[in-house]
């Protein structure tokens, strides 16, 4: 049976979805022209291009230890390397900060920037030209290498050993490429985040993983697994970890630059880098 | 001002077609054009996909639909015939069963049969993490579809049964022959609906790891998102999940139809 509408409900219903389908299509609009003179008008940063004035709305694939994790204690919500980083910045150029947890996909693929989701993505994104080619990034403000994390028993000692072998790797990331290049003979299982990796490894669904160092090596120091799993290898890939914006804010890279550069020269990203790595070296 | 009545529907009618056009053009015209090719129809993106696309994720995403819907039908099978058992423990069960697997998210359930399950008694389900994510597809769809199957199985006239004991049948092929093919005309549809669910259900599998080889579509297009760093394959895998849900449920109207016309 249909459920029959009255000609008038029905009538009713239309002209509702279309005035709402306009006034959408207007909101949008009057959205972004709004934007484009809150940037003139704004006398602290002139050309920062943001989506909402006086706020740096930054995107985060969150958790991603120790570069960002949930920590209901702070301002924002968040803690980690990358959260202090964007907060030392923000503070540099008289802004708010605020966080959204995202899709690690949106925001390599330049997705969350380019809808207008956020100004920027920090989340441990390493500098790629492929990347480059889509998203704006800031100067490299930490060098990475890839690592090989196995249980302590396993008898893998490096790549080498990875023939016909499960690997846990990050979809999209930089260890996943790493791993193609690197260990065409082993069988590289994706996970959607390093989270359900590290599950995997421990349930023994892979018995490797291949991921950023500072992570594995989180892994490898886990309290509550004390002993039970040892990064056996270290892969410098000369990467480094940029902050992303939109391709055409330059005012917003520009500035974002050089604050980093003031925290290095001021001993303030010294500081917040011991925070989270100096015990691990 | 009276008018005719006829006139006064025609008034109405064109009204709602002006509304709706109007409708239309809104948003064609305050759409970006240019964004949306340039996001959703990038020519290098769709040839990259290609046959992958095919050859992998659909093949894949048909291939776990169809395991899925056959164990799914199989468990089912069981319950609803626990459910309706004389014997009382059985129907218990089966209920206890039914409720806790329709009550859980499937997503849920895929995790603690890939990684929960290995990790609290180290065992690991047959055919590694895709193996446990289908067993987990295999536990819920058998949940709904037991309760459809046994709704189908009730709807069949007590007569048929008495007929076909007093004919000195036993319990067991009254119902092989008797209830279950008539049972199976009347579950149709719904199982058509969950069939169609199942489909899009198998993208849930990507939370336990995969391998390139074993990628079901949304997999499929979310790696093709990074890799051309480009909305189309997204476009793509939406039109392949059309190509194959919307056919399958072509065809069981089309068996319906025909099953109707027979037993007419």
């Amino acid at each position: 049976m249909l459920i029959r509408l009255t000609p008038r409900a029905t009538l009713a219903a239309a002209v509702l979805s279309a005035l709402a389908l306009t006034a959408s299509a207007c909101g949008s609009d009057s959205g972004s022209d709004g934007n484009a003179s809150d940037n003139t008008g704004s006398s602290e940063a002139p050309s920062l291009n943001l989506i909402s004035d006086g706020t740096l709305t930054v995107c985060s694939d969150v958790p991603y230890p120790p570069f960002e994790n949930f920590d209901k204690t702070t301002p924002t919500g968040f803690a980690g390397f990358d959260v202090d980083i964007v907060n030392a910045i923000a503070e540099q150029l008289d802004l708010e900060v605020q966080i959204k947890d995202s899709d690690f996909n949106a925001l390599q693929s330049g997705l969350a920037l380019n809808s207008g989701q956020c100004d920027m993505a920090a989340s441990a994104m390493t500098i790629t030209p492929e990347r480059e080619q889509k998203i704006g990034f800031s100067d490299g403000y930490y060098d990475s290498e890839q690592s090989l994390l196995v249980p302590s028993d396993s008898s893998i000692a490096g790549i080498g050993d990875l023939d016909g072998v499960k690997v846990g790797v990050q979809k999209g990331t930089t260890g996943e490429a790493y791993a193609n290049e690197n260990a065409s003979g082993a069988d590289i299982v994706v996970f959607p985040s390093d989270g359900e990796m590290y599950a995997a490894i421990k349930a023994g669904q892979v018995d490797a993983l291949l991921q950023d160092l500072p992570v594995n090596l989180d892994h490898q120091n886990d309290p509550k697994a004390p002993g039970e799993f040892k990064v056996v290898e270290k892969y410098d890939t000369g990467e480094s970890y940029g902050l992303a914006m939109k391709k055409d804010n330059t005012g917003l890279i520009d500035a974002v630059n050089e604050a980093l550069a003031t925290m290095k020269d001021d001993g303030d990203y010294q500081k917040i880098y011991d925070t989270y790595f100096a015990t691990d070296q | 001002m009276t008018l005719k009545r006829a006139t006064r529907r025609r008034l109405r009618d064109g009204g709602l077609y002006v509304v709706l056009l109007a409708a239309v053009v809104v948003v064609v015209l305050t759409a970006d054009r240019e964004a949306i090719s340039k996001n959703f129809f990038d020519g290098d993106t769709w040839k990259g996909l290609w046959p992958d696309i095919i050859l992998i994720g659909a093949k894949n995403t048909v291939k776990y639909t169809v395991i899925a819907f056959a164990g799914g039908i199989a468990l089912a099978l069981v319950l609803a015939l626990m459910r309706l058992s004389p014997l009382r423990l059985y129907r218990w069960l089966a209920t206890i069963y039914i409720e806790f697997f329709r009550g859980l998210p499937a997503l849920v359930v895929i995790i603690f049969m890939a990684l929960g399950v290995p990790l609290a008694f180290g065992w690991t389900p047959p055919g590694g993490t895709i193996g446990a994510g289908l067993m987990a597809l295999i536990m819920v769809s058998g949940a709904y579809m037991a309760e459809t199957l046994r709704a189908g199985i009730q709807a069949v006239p007590k007569g048929q049964r008495e007929a076909a004991q007093s004919l000195g049948m036993g319990g067991f092929w009254t119902m092989v022959t008797v209830v279950l093919p008539q049972a199976v005309r009347i579950v149709i549809p719904p199982l058509t609906n969950e069939f169609i669910l199942l489909v899009k259900d198998t993208s849930l599998l990507y939370v336990v790891g995969m391998q390139y080889d074993q990628v079901e579509l949304t997999s499929f297009g979310q790696q093709g998102l990074i890799n051309y760093s480009n909305a189309s394959p997204l476009l793509a895998i939406a039109l392949v999940y059309l190509v194959i849900s919307i056919p399958a449920s072509q065809l069981v109207a089309f068996l319906e139809r025909r099953q109707q016309k027979a037993s007419r």
